[in-house]
């Protein structure tokens, strides 16, 4: 169980309070972003539908990579490292 | 004695209030509200006076229901509709969110896409699925129209609490009479633009209303035509006759006479004003018998989309009437449509318009 920095980037921010990161204790993304709703209870139906799926148009990063291309939610992760979620770069709606 | 009216505007990007007096000549606005986000439906709470219910439907951070509960000054993030753990179903969309009954002063209403209604009995802090209709027999053969599977209309009885009728594109309008425990068809009488169904009797609804204080009292615009449905009718009336098109969504009915109601007809498939009449509200006092165009200030030639909740009366009298477009203009008329004023233009396109009378 390492500290890992949790940042709230766009959109995520204004859900979380104005909040732009968090500490969190984690061994994974997972535990992760668990720990980040147990902060900010708010942010657990803006990242997650009702059956738990992540939503479309959130990214999550560890450190530099996306995690689609690691292990996804359980990607390990260490002491020091920082979890980045960011909505995606999306648009072009009519 | 009231004190003014409030317009509440669902655009594409945020929320927007107008409040005026009740002369309704000067407007002032506030907002907008969560900007850049695309709200469906702004719902004003009568038995409180205060509490407005936005329904946002957004990519990042999904679809969500936020509360006010000082007429828009600060909102609050609600819970969301949630479908059963194990449905097959996922929240995806918020159509139209209804205050309960007068006597039932914490229940809202909510329909959703997929296709479902819940029910909130603590003022919108949690809702319930509303299974006996969300998972009706009909199910499988509702299927989405133009703008998805939406529940995107609920009626509420003037009178009777346990009486609520809503409305499915594109399945049609479906009624309970015990508070939601059963709920059954109620199509008869309005026609079907598909080919009829295997069990027959569906419809595709556009835009429904019930009378705010007659009991019954029904109006639809569907896609077939306008129909009156009162207490105690087995069927829909068709009232289409008079008016320039078939074909429309919003629709909205007077605050007193439920003969009155007025549409804002649209041609197919183009959905704007038809070329032949041009951009105008259609009001009939007869409960249909009749039509009239009521044009006095709207621009000649001008073709306007109006969205199924762009169009909504106040409750003061001589009764305002509003329509917005999504070429982003919100228009009023403060004598029942006998003329019209632009209360505002440039807007994000209007997807929804109600009132608050204060």
């Amino acid at each position: 169980m390492g500290k890992v920095t949790v940042t709230l980037h766009g959109a995520f921010s204004e859900f979380a309070g104005g909040a732009r990161s968090a500490t969190v204790e984690a061994t994974d993304i997972a535990s992760a972003l668990a720990g980040l709703v147990a902060r900010y209870p708010s942010l657990a139906e803006r990242l997650r539908d009702e059956h738990g799926r992540m939503r479309e148009h959130v990214n999550i990063f560890a450190n530099e990579e996306e995690m689609r291309y690691l292990d996804g939610e359980r990607t390990a992760l260490r002491d020091g490292d920082i979890v980045h979620i960011v909505p995606a770069v999306s648009g072009g709606e009519v | 004695m009231a004190r003014g009216v409030a317009v509440l505007l669902g655009t594409k990007k945020g929320v927007y209030v107008f409040r005026s007096g009740t002369a309704r000549e000067r407007w002032r606005l506030e907002g907008p509200h969560f900007p850049g986000q695309t709200v469906y439906h702004v719902a004003f709470d009568p038995r409180d006076g205060q509490s407005l219910f936005a329904g946002i439907n957004m990519a990042w951070g999904g679809p969500r229901v936020e509360i006010s509960r000082d007429l828009g000054k600060t909102w609050k993030t609600g819970a969301n509709p949630a479908f059963p753990k194990g449905d097959d179903r996922t929240f995806s969309r918020t159509w139209h969110i209804e205050a309960g009954h007068a006597n039932q002063p914490d229940v809202l209403w909510c329909g959703v896409e997929p296709a479902a209604l819940f029910k909130s009995t603590d003022r919108g802090q949690s809702w319930e699925p509303v299974r006996a209709l969300n998972d009706h027999e009909d199910r499988k053969y509702w299927s989405p129209g133009g703008g998805g599977l939406g529940l995107h209309s609920i009626a509420v009885d003037a009178v009777d609490p346990k009486s609520v009728t809503i409305g499915i594109s594109s399945a049609g309008v479906y009624e309970t009479s015990d508070g939601g425990r059963s709920w059954s068809r109620a199509n008869q009488g309005t026609g079907s633009p598909l080919p009829p169904q295997p069990e027959g009797d569906f419809g595709c609804v556009h835009h429904l209303v019930g009378h705010p204080t007659v009991a019954g009292a029904r109006f639809q615009q569907n896609h077939t035509g306008a129909y009156f449905k009162d207490a105690g009718d087995k069927k829909w009336t068709n009232v289409t006759k008079g008016l320039p098109t078939d074909f429309g969504f919003a629709s909205a009915i007077h605050p007193r006479d439920p003969k009155v109601a007025y549409l804002f007809p649209l041609e197919f498939p183009m959905r704007m004003s038809p070329a032949a009449t041009g951009a105008a509200v259609w009001r009939t006092r007869d409960r249909g018998k009749s039509w009239t165009k009521l044009a006095n200030g709207l621009p000649r030639g001008a073709s306007y989309e109006v969205m199924r909740e762009g169009m909504a009366t106040d409750r003061l009298d001589p009764a305002g009437v509003y329509f917005g477009t999504t070429s982003g203009e919100i228009w009023g008329s403060a004598d029942e449509g006998r003329t019209w004023a632009l209360i505002a233009q440039h807007l994000p396109p209007i997807l929804s318009v109600e009132t608050a009378t204060l």
